[in-house]
């Protein structure tokens, strides 16, 4: 803490010294990092009061790991740099412009990347890169799992690890696909699109990254501690039942919350304030509306989420009894707790996705989106009533029998504003003349995924057919097919598509159009797979099975490898264009919208005039030209 | 005339492509409807109970009312990609028309959807309203089922209090569950009969029956539990009233 006070002096060329803002960076974030968490460990053991309640056991090692953790996130983040704006404000002082411009990487070296930076398209591309390391470990683990279940009755790993790998891979999953889209397009492409030099609050953004990369620790820490063997839902009891690896997944969760609620107020202030002259909301992108529809309903969610783990934590380190029924609590209050972020969180991962589809669609057709306002009525309706769901993942818990009903209609109603995005994209697809692209095929393959992902939906949202389907592996197989097939597959549609503006070079084809057909193809087959299985009756989260669901599982595991093949030619892809991709022209798509006018690279404030909007941005067709 | 004018006077269903996207609408309907629903309840096997066979019934009337809706998706999608395609890196021609709305399809596909989701919850309704009847239904065996981690046990409160491990039931007799656990959460979920319902501890919730089928079905917890979840099954004995007399009575309850 003390290396903050000192003033750094000012930065310039002719500056003899490197000055303290110029010497954090990711490598000073880490190492005052460990310091504070193994400093407060030390401290937590010496000083905390032993411990005389023998009915608690874990009690004290919790709080020893919590403190610890919250040594580490404090340290990180001073050291990362962050705490030296607000530290300046409580001097009455603010940042130098030379230290504002050297925040927002002016000097547009490499080492920017690994710094506090604010520049929204160093964001971007951080956001782009952790998502992809983040799937990375999700899908080594989502393959032990497959592997595990391939092998005949399961059993391949033991219980406590496989429980884990489970609960991780959701997690890391989860973590991914909520960051997926708005993070690496919201930030980058977003800002640009609305004719913006940066964020609202660029200070807020570097902030947002930072505190995700916080969040990782702790996490993986949990392999460490015992496991997370709950689950990624972690209910109570079992949750508080769990080794101190739960303490990890908790101050986890508690960091990337906070990173969600700064990430949305940021980008739902820069589209509503900062979009240029002329850029009425008639003629504001599609994408916008979905982005910001999906931070501004994690804005309300996350908080929840973020007490909802807080509370856990307390009963965990404290003993007290939120959800714990013997000292008054309920296991159901964490049950209303986690869902009512969780329903809403599928949201906030698909409708950007979609969104982006939406997008994409008029460029590669040539025609102008169909019903703009249907659109823009699909998305309110679906983030609208996403928050009245919540209680169809409790059915059969036994919580309020009697609303059963009212949630069964809110869910099944989600349909009619989820078909008004179908139509939007079916009708512009419509007598287009379809150029044929990744981000086409992309479109085609979240029209047919999505169709039976939301088919299967319908089936879970009814009541008496839930009390056979749900805990099953038909509601994983339902997921992975909205989430996967229609939210991760139009996410990397929307990456091939903005990869030229991103990087300044264009996706490898080949690579590309390799990889779209392995992951398509193992993805039916490893997901059709898992819904026979899970009508046969095979339980979600198990290791162990019974022979009789061996030929399913094979079916599913022999798909996850194809997945896997696929995804590993689109990482390929990835390392390959971006390094020695062909150079992009400023706009290959030859599309309108505001992102496609800036050079590549994109210079430093974007533009250099500020841009007024005069046309609408699906101005395609031929009456207009 | 121009071009514009003479392709807007000819009338939807006249259209190549509206023709070409009716009969695959109309193959992909009875296709996935088909496939769908055959492969549905091949899978989910023979019903031990009413409960699951009107679940299995629905999952099949939700197929059939589903798949017009798929299968136009689907026609639609395709007859797209069956017309006017591009390749390479410049972009097609702009198309020919620059239709940004059309009223009428969207009122169209907003009722029609709106229609299909009432009837989705009408029909849920009606059977919420059976279980629920059938939970209050008089003249039933009551069974007490705890979990704990991780084992089952049953209290046959109707039979003086006979106690086992494996879950017996008499065919044909309407039973209710008063389901408990005394750790985590659990769920007891009898997978032939489709009755499923969390066990909470400091908690009794109710499920409800009736075995119509003599065999050996299969008792799986449904809720992450714990290291032995997987290992969390039982196996359910439903016999005769006759055998499940003499074997309460060997269990030493009376019949």
């Amino acid at each position: 803490m003390t290396t903050v006070t000192n003033r750094p002096a000012p930065a310039g060329p002719t500056a003899p010294k490197k000055a303290l803002i110029e010497r954090l960076s990711i490598i000073t974030g880490l190492l005052l990092g460990v310091v504070g968490a193994l400093l407060c460990w030390y401290l937590a053991r010496t000083f905390l009061p032993v411990n005389t309640d023998g009915s608690y056991i874990k009690t004290r090692m919790d709080q020893e790991v919590f403190i610890a953790m919250i040594g580490w996130f404090v340290g990180f983040m001073t050291g990362m740099g962050a705490l030296i704006g607000p530290f300046r404000w409580l001097l009455g002082k603010d940042l130098t412009h030379d230290e504002n411009m050297f925040y927002a990487g002016k000097d547009q070296g490499a080492k920017r990347y690994f710094r506090y930076t604010t520049d929204h398209k160093v964001v971007g591309i951080q956001y782009l890169v952790i998502t992809m390391v983040v799937f990375f470990v999700g899908g080594v683990l989502a393959m032990l799992i497959r592997t595990d279940l391939g092998h005949k009755g399961g059993n391949w790993l033991q219980p406590q690890t496989y429980n884990t790998v489970v609960g991780m891979h959701g997690i890391t999953m989860v973590v991914g696909a909520i960051i997926m889209v708005t993070g690496p397009f919201g930030n980058f492409i977003m800002p640009i699109m609305i004719g913006a030099r940066d964020m609202a609050f660029p200070r807020l953004n570097a902030l947002s990254f930072w505190l995700v990369v916080a969040a990782v620790p702790p996490l993986l820490s949990a392999l460490w501690l015992g496991g997370i063997p709950t689950g990624w839902s972690a209910y109570n009891p079992l949750e508080n039942q769990a080794p101190p690896g739960m303490d990890g997944f908790i101050m986890a969760i508690c960091i990337f919350a906070i990173s969600t609620m700064v990430a949305g107020a940021n980008i739902t202030a820069t589209a509503i304030k900062m979009r240029a002259k002329g850029m009425t909301w008639n003629r504001t992108p599609i994408f916008i509306y979905g982005v910001v529809a999906s931070v501004a309903l994690a804005l309300p969610v996350f908080p929840v989420f973020f007490l909802s783990q807080v509370l856990s934590g307390l009963d965990r380190a404290t003993g007290s009894t939120f959800f714990d029924v013997r000292g008054g609590g309920s296991p159901w209050l964490y049950e209303n707790l986690f869902w009512i972020m969780g329903h809403p969180e599928v949201y906030v991962i698909l409708i950007p996705s979609l969104a982006a589809l939406m997008e994409m669609a008029p460029v590669f057709t040539r025609r102008p989106l169909f019903s703009f306002n249907l659109a823009i009525m699909g998305i309110a309706g679906i983030s609208g009533l996403s928050v009245l769901v919540w209680a169809h993942h409790l059915y059969v818990s036994g919580w309020a029998p009697l609303l059963n009903g009212p949630f069964m209609l809110t869910t099944e109603l989600i349909s009619i504003p989820t078909g008004m995005l179908f139509l939007v994209l079916i009708g512009t697809l419509w007598r287009g003349r379809v150029w044929i692209t990744l981000p086409t095929a992309a479109i085609y393959a979240v029209l047919l995924n999505f169709t039976i992902g939301g088919i299967t939906g319908i089936y879970l949202s009814d009541v008496s057919a839930d009390a056979a389907l749900h805990g099953s592996l038909f509601v994983t197989a339902h997921f992975h097919y909205t989430l996967m097939g229609s939210g991760l597959t139009a996410a990397i549609g929307a990456m091939v598509y903005w990869f030229p503006k991103m990087t300044g070079r264009m996706f490898d084809k080949k690579l590309g159009w390799t990889a779209f057909w392995i992951t398509q193809i193992g993805f039916q087959i490893t997901f059709m797979g898992m819904f026979m299985v899970g009508l046969a009756g095979q339980p979600r989260r198990v290791g162990a099975i019974s022979d009789f669901f061996h030929q399913g599982n094979v079916i599913a595991t022999a798909g996850a490898y194809i997945i896997m093949a696929g995804m590993l030619v689109l990482l390929h892809g990835v390392v390959v264009s971006w390094v020695w991709g062909v150079k992009a022209p400023q706009n290959p798509w030859f599309a309108k919208s505001l992102e496609w006018s800036v050079a590549n690279p994109v210079p430093l404030e974007n533009f250099a005039v500020l841009p007024v909007v005069t046309e609408d941005v699906y101005g395609y067709g031929k009456a207009q030209s | 005339m121009s071009e514009l004018e003479t392709a807007k006077r000819l009338a939807w269903w006249k259209r190549a492509d509206a023709k070409k996207a009716v009969v695959l609408w109309a193959i992909f309907t009875l296709v996935i409807g088909y496939v769908a629903s055959t492969i549905q309840t091949r899978v989910m096997g023979s019903a031990a109970s009413e409960n699951m066979s009107s679940t299995i019934n629905m999952i099949k009337i939700f197929t059939w009312a589903a798949s017009p809706v798929a299968g136009l998706v689907a026609a639609l999608t395709i007859t797209t990609l069956l017309g006017k395609r591009h390749f390479g890196d410049n972009p097609p021609p702009e198309a020919e028309h620059e239709i940004r709305n059309s009223p009428k399809v969207a009122a169209t596909w907003v009722v029609v959807s709106t229609l299909l989701c009432l009837f989705a919850v009408i029909y849920g309704m009606v059977l919420v309203q059976k279980d629920e009847n059938n939970l209050r239904s008089a003249n039933s065996l009551n069974i007490d089922v705890t979990g704990q981690q991780w084992a089952w046990s049953f209290n046959y409160v109707d039979n003086g209090g006979a106690r086992s491990a494996d879950l017996y039931l008499p065919v044909d007799k309407h039973v209710v569950f008063h389901v408990t656990s005394t750790d985590v959460m659990h769920s007891f979920w009898i997978v032939q009969m489709g009755i499923k319902v969390d066990a909470n501890p400091g908690y009794i919730t109710e499920t409800a029956t009736t075995p119509n089928k003599i065999g050996v079905y299969d008792l799986r917890c449904a809720e992450l539990c714990g290291l032995y979840h997987a290992y969390m099954q039982k196996q359910v004995h439903v016999v005769s009233q006759a055998d499940y007399d003499a074997w309460v009575q060997s269990q030493g309850g009376k019949a």
